[in-house]
C-alpha cells in the first residue's frame, strides 16, 4: 500500500522501538555473557508478554486520546478472582476463565460508559475505577484473609503461563494470537477505523455517522479485558494472587505504548509498537539488573526515557 | 513607482513534503499599497503570507524588510519590524475572553506589576472601540463567538499593534459584507498613514474594491502583476485556461406538487426562534443572512448533531426524530459543515479512508472492512470529482482546499443521501472548483436531490438557487424567489432594511 520511501511515521517509529530492543539485548551480552543465549531470550520475552497484553489495551484507550489508570487493580482483581472462583481446580477452570474475563470487560465498559455519555475525563475516570476495583478487591478478600483467597490457580491455567508447545513458551503464542487479533481489529475492521477516526478528531468522527460512544465504550472494555487476561497469565504463572501485584503495570503499559511511538494524544500508533516496546522495556529491566542497578536508578532511568521520547514525537509532530 | 519597496521576497522557496508550495516566487509591495495575492488553493499565496511574516522560514530566497535582508527566527521577530499577520487559521485561544486574547502578553499592569479582570476588559473596550467595534463584548469566551466575529478580533489584534505591515490571508472568507465594509475602511486608513498592506482573497469584487496592485500566483510561482486586471484575465492567468460562463444555468424550478422531501415547522433552539419551510425533490433552497443569526444551528439541527428545543421536522411528511448525525445520515440527510478542516475531514487520514467513512457499514462484512470494495469506491469518486490526489494513500491535508472539498463533498455522494445541506460549501476553495461544486449541484439537482444550501457568498445564492430563504435574528425575515434575484436584496433583507422591488 506504502512505499518504502513513505514509510508512515508511526510504523518507522515501531521499527525505532525493534532496534532499540536488538541494540538493549546487545548491550546485556557485553554486560553479562549468556544475555543473549536463547533462553534468557525467551525469558526476556515471556515476562514482556505480561506488560505487551496490558500494553494492548492501553494501546486501543490511547489511539483515542484516552488512557487506562484503572489497570493495575483491575489487573490484581482479576487474578484474585480467578484463585477464588476457580478454587484451585481444573474442573472449573473454564468458567472462572469467562467470569474473570467478563469482569474485566464490564469494569471497563463501566469506565467507556462514564467517558463517553456523563463526559467524565478518561484520567478522572479511570483513577477513580482503579479507586473503586482496590477498594472492591480489598472488602470482598478481607484483605487476602478470605478462605479461598490462598488457592492456587487452576493446574491448567499455570500450564498455560508456564507450558512450552513447538519450542515457544505457551504464554508467547497467546501474545502471538493477541497481537494477530488486535492488529486486524485495529487494521481491518470498521471498529478498528473507527478508533482512528475518533482519536484523529471526534467531532468529524460523529458528523461522519460514525459510531462514536459506541467505539469508547468497546476501546475500554477491550482494555479491561486485555488487563484481565493479563492478570490470569500473572496468577497462572506464580501460582498464587497476592495483594498489589497489578501495580507495576501502569507505569509499563502506558511506557510501552509510548515507545512504541504511538501519539499520546490519539490517532496515531500501532500495536506492533506496543508489542516492540513492551519487549524493549523488559530487556531494558534486565539489562538494568545484569548491570546490579537498584530499584531507585532503574525508576530514574524509565521515567526519563518516557519523557526524553514524548519530547521527541512531540517536536516532530509538531513540525509536519 | 519610485518609492522603494517596504516588503520583497526574491526567488523565495517552500516545500512541505513532495509539494513544492512555492518555487521561487518573488513578490514585492510598496509603502501605502494594498496589494492583493491572488491564485488558486495551492497557488502558493498562504505560503507566502506565512513566509513573509515568519512563520514558516523559506528553503530558499530572501526575504527584505525596508530594503534591508531579514531572516526570520518567527512571528515575533517579523513583529519587531512592524510587520503582523492575519492568518487564515484562527489563532485566537478559544476558552479565553476576548479582552485576554486581544491583549496577551500585554495586558495593562499596576504599580505590583499585577493585572486585574476589570482593567483588562476596560482596556480591552478601548481597543475594540477605536476600531469601530461596539457589538462585540470583551468578556465573551471566544468560543461563544461566531465564526466572523472571531475574524474580527483577530484583524483588531494586529490593527492594535499599529502594523507598518500588514499580511491578511483571506480575511473576508470568514466575514460577511458588513463587516468586510468595515475592514476595507480600516485598510483605507492604514493605507493613508503608508502601512503596506498585502491580503488575499476568493472574492474578485473584493480585490477590484480594494487593491493597487495585483499579484497573480499559480503553481507556487508569481505569473505577473498588475495595477489594473479583467477579472476574465485574471481568471485566466489563475488557472492557464479560460472559464467560460461562471455560474452554470440552473434547472428548472421544481413544480408546486414535487416532492415534499424535508418540512420544517417551527423549529426553534440556540439562536434558532422558530423557522418552518419545505424543501422539494430537485430543489436547490438557499439559505442567507448574515453569521451568527441561526443557520448553523438550522443545518446542526436537520443533521442531528444539535437537539432543537421546539419544533418538528418531517421527512417526505413524515415526523421524524434526529438523535445523532448516524441517524440523519439512515434518513438519507449529508452535511457538509462550516469548517472542512475541524468538522469535516479527518485530516491526517488518508484520502480513501475520508472518502468511505461514512459508508464503512455497507463496504464491510460482520465488521472487516471489504479492502477491494473500499479500493474500488474510493477511486471511482476520485475520478468522478477529478480530485487532484498523487494517490488515494497520502493524507487529505496535504491537498489544497478545494480538493480537500471535492473529497468531503464524495464521501456524500458515495453515501447516496438524497437531502444534501451544503453550508457553505465553497468557502475558501479556489475559482475552478467551485465552478466544479456548482456543476456537481445541479447535476444533483436534476437527478431529484434535494440541496439545502447556505452561503455567505450572496451572489452565489442569487445565482445558484431556485429561492432564497433570508434568516434574521433566528427568523426567516424574507423568502426571495429566484427569478432577477440579486445579491443586493438579499443582503438588504439580511440588513433589515427596505426592499426596492
Amino acid at each position: 500500500m506504502r512505499g518504502a520511501g513513505s514509510l508512515d511515521e508511526t510504523w518507522r517509529r515501531a521499527l525505532y522501538a525493534f532496534a532499540a530492543a536488538v541494540l538493549l539485548f546487545a548491550l546485556g551480552a557485553v554486560v553479562r555473557p549468556g544475555f543473549v543465549r536463547p533462553d534468557s531470550i525467551l525469558a526476556v520475552l515471556t515476562v514482556a508478554v505480561f506488560v505487551g497484553l496490558v500494553a494492548a489495551g492501553q494501546t486501543f484507550v490511547i489511539l483515542i486520546g484516552g488512557i487506562d489508570l484503572s489497570v493495575p487493580w483491575v489487573l490484581n482483581a482479576a487474578a484474585i478472582l480467578l484463585a477464588t472462583s476457580s478454587g484451585g481446580s481444573d474442573a472449573r477452570a473454564f468458567s472462572a476463565l469467562l467470569l474473570t474475563l467478563g469482569m474485566g470487560a464490564a469494569v471497563g465498559a463501566v469506565n467507556g460508559l462514564g467517558i463517553a455519555f456523563l463526559g467524565v475525563p478518561a484520567v478522572v475516570m479511570t483513577l477513580a475505577m482503579n479507586g473503586i476495583m482496590e477498594g472492591l478487591t480489598l472488602g470482598l478478600s478481607g484483605g487476602m484473609t478470605c478462605a479461598s483467597c490462598a488457592s492456587y490457580a487452576p493446574p491448567a491455567i499455570q500450564a498455560l503461563a508456564h507450558g512450552v508447545f513447538l519450542f515457544l513458551p505457551t504464554a508467547l503464542w497467546l501474545w502471538l494470537a493477541v497481537i494477530a487479533i488486535v492488529s486486524f481489529i485495529l487494521g481491518a475492521t470498521v471498529f478498528g477505523r473507527a478508533t482512528y477516526a475518533i482519536g484523529t478528531n471526534l467531532r468529524a468522527s460523529e458528523l461522519a455517522g460514525l459510531r462514536v460512544r459506541a467505539t469508547i465504550i468497546g476501546l475500554y472494555a477491550l482494555s479491561g479485558l486485555a488487563a484481565a487476561l493479563a492478570g490470569i497469565m500473572l496468577v497462572g504463572f506464580g501460582g498464587q494472587a497476592s495483594l498489589g501485584m497489578g501495580e507495576p503495570f501502569l507505569f509499563q503499559s502506558i511506557a510501552a505504548v509510548v515507545i512504541g511511538g504511538a501519539s499520546i494524544l490519539g490517532g496515531r500508533g500501532h500495536y506492533l509498537g506496543s508489542v516492540a516496546g513492551a519487549i524493549c522495556l523488559v530487556a531494558l529491566i534486565s539489562v538494568l539488573l545484569a548491570m546490579n542497578m537498584a530499584e531507585y536508578g532503574r525508576s530514574i532511568i524509565y521515567g526519563v526515557i518516557i519523557l526524553v521520547l514524548l519530547l521527541l514525537y512531540g517536536r516532530e509532530s509538531r513540525e509536519s | 513607482m519610485s518609492a522603494a519597496p517596504s516588503l520583497e521576497a526574491i526567488t523565495a522557496s517552500k516545500a512541505y513534503g513532495g509539494v513544492q508550495a512555492l518555487d521561487n516566487a518573488s513578490f514585492s509591495a510598496l509603502p501605502g499599497e494594498v496589494h492583493a495575492l491572488v491564485g488558486e488553493n495551492g497557488a502558493g499565496k498562504s505560503t507566502l503570507i506565512k513566509v513573509l511574516g515568519g512563520r514558516v522560514r523559506p528553503d530558499s530566497g530572501t526575504i527584505r524588510i525596508d530594503g534591508a535582508k531579514v531572516v526570520h527566527g518567527g512571528p515575533n521577530d517579523a513583529h519587531l519590524l512592524g510587520c503582523w499577520t492575519v492568518f487564515q487559521e484562527l489563532t485566537l485561544l478559544p476558552w479565553m475572553s476576548v479582552a485576554e486574547n486581544l491583549l496577551l502578553r500585554r495586558e495593562p499592569r499596576n504599580a505590583l506589576g499585577l493585572t486585574s479582570p476589570r482593567r483588562l476588559v476596560a482596556a480591552a473596550g478601548r481597543v475594540l472601540e477605536k476600531f469601530g467595534i461596539t457589538e462585540i463584548d470583551p468578556r465573551a469566551l471566544i468560543e461563544d463567538l461566531p465564526l466572523a466575529a472571531r475574524q474580527v478580533i483577530e484583524i483588531v489584534r494586529a490593527l492594535s499593534h499599529e502594523p507598518r505591515i500588514l499580511l491578511l490571508d483571506e480575511p473576508t472568507s470568514a466575514l460577511m459584507e458588513r463587516e468586510t465594509a468595515w475592514l476595507f475602511a480600516q485598510i483605507r486608513r492604514l493605507r493613508a498613514t503608508g502601512t503596506t498592506i498585502v491580503f488575499t482573497s476568493h472574492r474578485w469584487h473584493e480585490v477590484e474594491t480594494i487593491a493597487d496592485r495585483i499579484t497573480v500566483f499559480r503553481g507556487g510561482r508569481d505569473v505577473g502583476s498588475f495595477t489594473t486586471l479583467a477579472e476574465e484575465e485574471a481568471v485566466t492567468l489563475m488557472t492557464g485556461q479560460r472559464v467560460e460562463t461562471f455560474y452554470p444555468p440552473l434547472p428548472a424550478a421544481p413544480s408546486a406538487r414535487a416532492d415534499a422531501m424535508l418540512s420544517v415547522a417551527d423549529l426553534a433552539g440556540g439562536r434558532l426562534a422558530g423557522v418552518s419551510f419545505t424543501l422539494h425533490q430537485g430543489e436547490i433552497l438557499g439559505v442567507g443572512g448574515l453569521a451568527g443569526h441561526g443557520h448553523r444551528e438550522l443545518f446542526l439541527m436537520l443533521f442531528g448533531a444539535e437537539r432543537p428545543h421546539a419544533g418538528r421536522i418531517l421527512l417526505r411528511g413524515r415526523e421524524v426524530r434526529l438523535r445523532s448525525p448516524r441517524g440523519a445520515i439512515r434518513n438519507g440527510i449529508a452535511l457538509v459543515p462550516e469548517d472542512r478542516k475541524t468538522e469535516g475531514l479527518l485530516l491526517p487520514l488518508s484520502v480513501r479512508d475520508n472518502l468511505t467513512l461514512a459508508v464503512l457499514d455497507r463496504l464491510s462484512r460482520f465488521g472487516v472492512i471489504g479492502r477491494a470494495a473500499e479500493r474500488a469506491q474510493a477511486a471511482r469518486l476520485m475520478a468522478r470529482l477529478a480530485v487532484r490526489a498523487p494517490n488515494a494513500a497520502i493524507p487529505v491535508g496535504t491537498l489544497s482546499g478545494g480538493n480537500q472539498q471535492k473529497v468531503l463533498l464524495g464521501r456524500w455522494l458515495l453515501a447516496d443521501c438524497p437531502i444534501l445541506l451544503f453550508y457553505d460549501v465553497t468557502r475558501g476553495v479556489d475559482v475552478a472548483t467551485k465552478h466544479e461544486i456548482y456543476e456537481l449541484m445541479m447535476e444533483l439537482a436534476r437527478s431529484g436531490s434535494a440541496i439545502l444550501f447556505y452561503s455567505s457568498d450572496a451572489l452565489e445564492l442569487a445565482h445558484l438557487a431556485h429561492r432564497v430563504l433570508v434568516l434574521r435574528e433566528g427568523r426567516i425575515a424574507a423568502e426571495l424567489p429566484a427569478l432577477d434575484l440579486t445579491a443586493e436584496q438579499i443582503v438588504a433583507a439580511a440588513m433589515r432594511e427596505r426592499l426596492a422591488a
